[in-house]
């Protein structure tokens, strides 16, 4: 499915990310999430993961779903965290900020492992080191 | 100990009424009136996971090292590099922040902070438009109309609302929340836009349509029809929502990043100053940007004052250029454009895309944080960065852009440095010896 990605803030985002706790599972649990529509979330087969993909299908992020009203179809969402930023288009139009709104990725539906914060650093930026 | 007016150091509110009772004995701290980002950042002051050694990476392994081998490797790093940039994050003061774009200056490197990647588009349309600006207190006493666009205000600043936006009692809003309209612009049914009396929800990336179809209507014409199937709104909501601006004494509009982060950038912002600047034909109407990073607002008043710039600072010919999509964090990083990295108080590596953090990973990088994060993983040397407002006193820009100074609570738990000015002070200091030995 092809989809427009919208990031941004979540309150418990927030408190986890202020409060130092990147590396828990509650931060993974409230970060590492597709919000998507019952729609969406349907014609996807019901996954209870999928796979984020940029619009070069350079990269992709495994990730469960939540299905959520307050999206529409064709729409996503994904807490401001290093996972959305996996997939976040990286042109700036010559402004110096990447399109944390509005950039394009497929959705597909997966059973890749959903990496913690700390296991994401490591293995896709730091080549495993 | 009870401390009262502590300022909170989380978002770009400055909340200046937090009341701390911390019990330095038992290692316990309770905070009152802070959100739950603000209250959560008070409870690192006795976490247990506060980086409090300075570490190193050496063939692989990280390890302790003393306060003075870290600055010494983090010296080196700098000084042997050809273009060495500085990422001045914006959970610190602007005091820390000179020090790190003067250390930039020296070494004839980049100097860049959130601004980029928060609303450095909204500032470049300021540079574009100018701004009918106004500061929270006027908006709090004055405004009778409230419009969130692009922001959710309610998660990324969870007081404004009561603070400032639209729950407080001002001098002409008395009965508070009752004597005002709200209206927020987003494509998400957030709980800002479900809390509001219109909502207009949007399609993504077409904020500029919806702003240009506003300002055709208020200006006395009639959008071209199209631009219903193109925003998701329809023209007699766009009529409505034009007419109620004007009726309004006062309407305080404050922008996020779903107008200057989706498609159309620092134009969307340009045409949202220019359709502000004709509404005050009809009513008062200002605009403001609502800062989430901490002091993020401080880097860009700091950054101007000093080297004519607001971020993107190069250095490398010896004077200060500015060239967003250049000169920029996300740019440099994606075209491999620098080669060392000094990141201080802000989890660069979380926030940028992929292809701009891998090559992060790659250069060598130092690290001044609190907590384990991302970036401190990646890093070669990292430095444990002292508490803003709680351990150590300083100035930071409200999202208004008004200076706030605060006053600490408690000392810094360590004894090589007071504040993080000290830390960049004490490395300056070493990359000095160093370039001129």
């Amino acid at each position: 499915m092809e989809a427009l990605l919208n990031t941004g803030s979540t309150i418990d985002e927030g408190r986890l990310a202020k409060g130092g706790s990147k590396y828990t599972d509650d931060y993974t649990k409230e970060c590492a999430v597709c919000w998507m529509c019952a729609e969406d979330f349907t014609s996807l087969g019901c996954p209870e993961k999928v796979a984020v993909i940029s619009r070069d299908r350079k990269y992709s992020v495994a990730l469960s779903t939540k299905v959520t009203e307050a999206m529409r179809s064709g729409q996503v969402f994904i807490p401001r965290s290093i996972w959305a930023n996996v997939v976040v288009e990286p042109d700036t139009f010559s402004t110096g900020s990447p399109r944390y709104k509005g950039s394009p990725v497929f959705v597909e539906p997966t059973d890749d492992v959903i990496l913690s914060a700390e296991e994401l650093v490591t293995k896709m930026y730091m080549g495993g080191k | 100990m009870v401390y009262k007016n502590i300022i909170c150091p989380v978002c770009g509110g400055s909340c200046d009424d937090v009341q701390v009772n911390l019990d330095k004995e038992n290692g316990t701290i309770d905070v009152q009136n802070a959100c739950k980002m603000g209250s959560a950042k008070f409870k690192e002051v006795v976490s247990s996971h506060r980086l409090l050694k300075p570490t190193i990476r050496e063939n692989g392994k990280v390890k302790d090292v003393s306060w003075d081998e870290a600055l010494e490797m983090a010296a080196d790093i700098l000084v042997n590099a050809k273009k060495p940039f500085f990422f001045l994050g914006s959970e610190t003061a602007c005091e820390a922040q000179e020090v790190g774009l003067h250390i930039a200056e020296y070494l004839g490197g980049l100097a860049d902070s959130n601004a980029t990647i928060c609303h450095g588009p909204t500032v470049m349309g300021i540079q574009e438009s100018g701004m009918v600006g106004a500061t929270a207190g006027q908006a709090k006493n004055r405004a009778d109309m409230i419009v969130y666009w692009g922001v959710n205000a309610l998660e990324s600043m969870p007081r404004h609302m009561s603070r400032y936006g639209v729950f407080p009692r001002g001098y002409w809003t008395k009965r508070g929340r009752f004597d005002r309209t709200m209206m927020t612009v987003d494509p998400r049914v957030t709980p800002t836009a479900a809390a509001s009396d219109l909502h207009l929800q949007l399609n993504p990336n077409t904020d500029y349509e919806l702003l240009s179809a506003l300002f055709t209507i208020l200006n006395g014409k009639e959008p071209h029809p199209s631009v219903e199937e193109i925003t998701g709104i329809p023209i007699s909501v766009m009529k409505q929502t034009v007419e109620m601006m004007k009726e309004s004494n006062f309407v305080a509009i404050y922008v996020g990043l779903g107008v200057s982060s989706s498609y159309g950038k620092h134009r969307n912002i340009e045409i949202a100053l220019n359709f502000v600047k004709e509404m005050n034909n009809y009513t008062k109407c200002n605009i403001g940007a609502l800062r989430g990073h901490c002091n993020v607002a401080g880097f860009n008043q700091l950054a101007s004052y000093l080297y004519g710039y607001p971020f993107g600072l190069d250095f490398t010919k010896g004077y200060p250029r500015y060239n967003p999509g250049e000169t920029t964090c996300v740019d440099l990083l994606r075209e491999k454009d620098v080669d060392a990295a000094f990141v201080m108080c802000a989890d660069l590596m979380d926030h940028i895309p992929a292809d701009s953090a891998q090559y992060l990973a790659d250069i060598p990088m130092i690290c001044l944080d609190i907590a384990p994060c991302p970036s401190t993983t990646a890093a070669d040397v990292v430095l444990p960065g002292v508490i803003d407002a709680m351990e150590c006193d300083g100035t930071f820009y409200r999202l208004d852009n008004v200076p706030v100074y605060f006053e600490p609570f408690t000392d810094s738990p360590f004894t090589e440095t007071k504040s993080n000015e000290d830390t960049l002070k004490q490395l300056f200091a070493k990359v000095k010896a160093k370039k001129e030995a």
